[in-house]
């Protein structure tokens, strides 16, 4: 059959799902999605012109946005983004922001179309639709976009929709992302693409419903008018320049600018990313009670020399009842967005870049759960494939020679959830978004940055600790940059912050965090270590009272002994701790204590290739210790702090000794290991995932076999 | 598209480019510098055989006399064929990660989700990688090159 290479909208389709149909068969068979760059071949500059007054409208309206919120998450850290879209639901141009949503909106989008809205809701002008149904559009629960149709004398000319991460969603645990969650059923309340606004207005019924189902309405209300303000900012803009363009024009436009970006994607491919085919694993895992387990995210990348990029992720772990997984949409979200800011940083962004990616992502896996009862919080191995993902991509330009684009895995950001009732008495729900400001990943040229990065937002930042004192009725007693967080290498990924917070007097708060299992999440590359796992402590019943009283210094820093932090050390309390973060709110009475940490960066190259000048200055700026200077970068430094070289030749010279001494064979390390395969002696979490993925996977279980030369039927 | 000189990608492989020089590489891409970096490792390396990619930090594929492509270290250490994974043919060694000697207290995770595989070169001692996975875990095969 031939493919008809008009547009969707000159194929006198009468209905938008007629046309979706068309154009989704389209690209399919031909791979192509507009034919012909008409209009960029006429007059190259008045397509980027004309790009760059749409880009404008979209960033503008992220900038007025952000002073409309009320939630320190959205006006502070920045999560939010604005999204142009075709009729048919392909983004054109997105602002800056939470770019793990330059696809989600577009999923949403063309759900509703499927989904027949057209005929079965209405959509028409001045119509806004909410959805935070993560498996129709986002992420979870949290991830909430407002979305409207516009049009142009009587025809619609497109979507254009905002996205806000909204940090209390009226779920079991406050705060939205509660590490305990085993359903839908407690994440909150999920609206799936509901139409909340008509003629311009979000209605009030659809207000009340959101009053009476969270512990604080303020967040979620007030970034919807802050989407609905943006996106009239957008409309108006389209409007004017449909008015001066045409729109004829427009629309040839807004389809060559997807298919520009298309092939410039695949030709950045094939100019800067050395073809071959990688591999990495990213981790993560369960950790409630009896159902631990261990969750992989092995990632497959192939580049070819035309500039294919064809990602494969067989060998995720099922989807279950827990909150570490992510839905499709999201997971794509979490992979363009490492494709963005690692490859196709300065392109056009929009939907172009998906389509130029070929993705396998198998069905009924944590990275696309089909039960759509199932919670997807916290992502788990959906995040993972991420920073998997990002170490791929940094070995095929370390391989071209790009050592200035190569870098290890980002921080896991994860932190704390507060509810409960403030000091005057309302009910409060959130979560602090201060694990905006992670360790950033070493790269292959310098350290990471310390306590300046996330993955998911590059504008992100910790926000001041006032502000979110103001909704969150903790009281920090310290944030400060973590010592020895990043994972040790030639270059040390970046630390991230530690706080200490406390419950105060007259409010009555409970708090949890959320992270993973006691594992090593970030993991280092070319001979760098892994960051470090998570961590809370809790301290009950504490004598800060009367340390306040009498009027001594707190002590409420880490130090340089993470075995024993000093505030825990130096305040009296009934210490609790939890490796890897992951802890139900519970209720804290005054004067308790709780301390998180955001992520940090992996590590790069073989640490005892460490420039000593370089431990020198961390020891000397409190970074890390004069021990792990000796201990990890084998660098001896005197008295006063400077690099003691022949003692530190020596050190490092007795450290290779020692890895010749201790290293086996391959060989021999394998055939001992293979008698424990065999025996299937592996602990619970371990043992979890082996018999899931073995079971799900035959690619896994065929290399699993292989490796260990092991029968054709093992399993665990 | 820009083109840079070879002094000024030594100094890059050297890790000696100055900041504001990484930034310049960063902001305006050069082409060809795959063959550029595997002319200047030719030199750097002194080996007769062509090297015909770099694999990561310090490995490399090289063509011996007899046509093989195999990966070869920069201190010489040979690994087999490049499409084989090197790390069959380096020293292993599995560290539990509460041995205390990398890391202190609640920095190490728990052995029973993971432990620490640590890749030796078996000539220079170099640890080439450090893979944090379960006991069991096949070896990750990182990166074979189209050649």
């Amino acid at each position: 059959m031939t493919t008809e290479l008009v547009p969707p909208r000159a194929t006198g389709a009468n209905s938008l799902k007629e046309r979706l149909a068309i154009q989704d068969r389209r690209i399919a068979e031909t791979g192509v999605f507009e034919p012909e760059l008409r209009l960029k071949g006429a007059d190259p500059v008045a397509f980027e012109v004309l790009f760059t007054k749409i880009h404008q409208a979209v960033i503008n309206a992220r900038e007025v946005a952000l002073l409309i919120s009320a939630s320190p998450a959205t006006r502070e850290q920045g999560e939010i983004i604005f999204g142009l879209f075709t009729p048919e639901g392909d983004s054109i141009a997105l602002s800056s922001g939470l770019m793990i949503h330059v696809h989600t909106m577009s999923r949403a989008i063309k759900w509703m179309i499927a989904n027949d809205y057209e005929t079965a809701v209405g959509i028409n002008q001045g119509d806004y639709f909410f959805n935070n149904d993560s498996f129709i559009g986002g992420g979870h629960p949290s991830d909430q976009m407002l979305i409207t149709p516009y049009y142009v004398d009587g025809e619609i000319a497109g979507w254009i929709g905002g996205l806000t991460h909204v940090v209390e969603t009226g779920a079991a645990e406050p705060g939205a992302m509660g590490s305990s969650f085993t359903s839908r059923f407690v994440e909150g309340l999920i609206l799936p693409c509901l139409k909340v606004g008509i003629n311009d207005q979000l209605t009030r019924d659809a207000e009340i419903l959101v009053e009476r189902s969270v512990r604080t309405a303020v967040p979620w209300l007030t970034d919807n008018r802050a989407k609905l303000t943006g996106i009239k900012l957008i409309r108006d803009a389209m409007e004017q320049l449909i008015g001066e363009i045409g729109a004829d024009r427009y629309h040839q436009l807004s389809r060559e600018y997807i298919e520009d970006t298309l092939r410039a994607s695949r030709e950045k491919v094939r100019r800067f990313l050395h073809p071959g085919r990688y591999r990495d694993v990213a981790w993560r895992g369960v950790s409630l009670t009896g159902q631990e387990s261990l969750m992989q995210a092995p990632c497959e990348l192939v580049v070819t020399r035309e500039g294919r990029i064809i990602l494969d992720y067989d060998g995720v772990p099922s989807a279950r009842r827990q909150p570490f997984q992510g839905t499709l949409p999201l997971f794509e979200g979490m992979l363009f967005n490492a494709l963005i800011q690692n490859v196709f940083y300065d392109l056009r962004y929009n939907d172009g870049t998906f389509l130029a990616v070929e993705l396998h992502v198998p069905e009924g896996t944590a990275c696309n759960p089909t039960d759509i009862f199932l919670p997807t919080t916290l992502w788990g191995p959906a995040y993972a494939g991420l920073q998997a993902l990002g170490s791929c991509v940094a070995r095929a330009y370390f391989a071209n020679g790009y050592l200035e684009e190569a870098h290890a895995s980002g921080p896991l950001t994860s932190g704390n959830l507060v509810g409960g009732f403030d000091q005057y008495g309302r009910p409060v729900g959130g979560q602090c978004f201060e694990f905006a400001s992670s360790g950033m990943y070493a790269t292959a040229f310098m350290d990471g940055l310390d306590s300046a990065f996330s993955d998911f937002n590059a504008e992100g930042d910790m926000g001041d600790a006032e502000v979110w004192e103001q909704g969150m009725p903790q009281v920090w007693l310290a944030r400060e940059i973590r010592k020895d967080g990043g994972g040790f290498g030639r270059y040390r990924g970046g630390n991230g912050i530690h706080s200490l917070y406390m419950a105060p007097e007259g409010a009555r708060i409970e708090m949890g965090s959320f992270g993973s299992p006691p594992i090593f999440s970030t993991t280092g590359i070319m001979g760098g270590y892994p960051a470090p796992p998570l961590r809370t402590y809790i301290g009950r019943g504490s004598n800060l009272r009367s340390l306040i009283e009498s009027g001594a210094d707190l002590p409420n820093g880490e130090g340089l002994d993470p075995a024993e932090p000093a505030f825990v050390k130096a305040i009296s309390a009934d210490w609790e701790l939890v490796l890897g973060q992951n802890y139900p709110v519970r209720e804290l009475e005054p004067g308790s204590l709780f301390s998180v940490v955001t992520g940090d960066g992996g590590g790069f190259g073989d640490p005892i290739e460490r420039e000593p000048l370089h431990v020198a200055r961390d020891v000397a700026n409190a970074l890390t210790s004069a021990e792990t200077a000796e201990r990890i970068y084998g660098v001896r430094l005197g008295p006063d702090g400077s690099v003691d070289a022949a003692a530190t030749k020596e050190l490092r010279s007795a450290m290779r000794r020692r890895r010749l001494e201790r290293g086996v064979p391959a060989r021999e390390y394998k055939a001992t290991a293979r008698e424990r395969v065999l025996a299937k002696d592996f602990p619970k979490p371990v043992q979890a995932m082996y018999r899931d993925v073995i079971r799900i996977s035959r690619k896994f279980a065929t290399e699993f076999r292989s490796f260990w030369n092991l029968p054709a039927d093992y399993e665990v | 598209m820009a083109n840079y000189a070879d002094d000024m990608i030594t100094d890059l492989l050297d890790r000696k480019l100055p900041l504001d020089q990484v930034y310049t590489l960063q902001s305006d891409k050069d082409l060809g510098r795959r063959d550029q970096v595997l002319a200047l490792w030719q030199r750097r390396l002194g080996w007769t055989e062509p090297v015909l990619a770099v694999i990561q930090e310090h490995l490399f594929v090289v063509e011996t006399a007899s046509g093989e492509r195999v990966t070869r270290c920069d201190c010489g250490a040979e690994f087999g064929d490049y499409r084989a994974n090197w790390k069959e043919e380096a020293l292993v060694y599995e560290r539990n990660p509460r041995d205390g000697e990398i890391y202190v207290g609640s920095h190490a995770a728990d052995p029973d989700w993971q432990i620490l595989r640590e890749f030796y070169c078996p000539g220079c001692a170099t640890l080439l990688d450090v893979e944090p996975v379960p006991v069991g875990y096949p070896f990750i095969h990182s990166f074979i090159p189209e050649l």
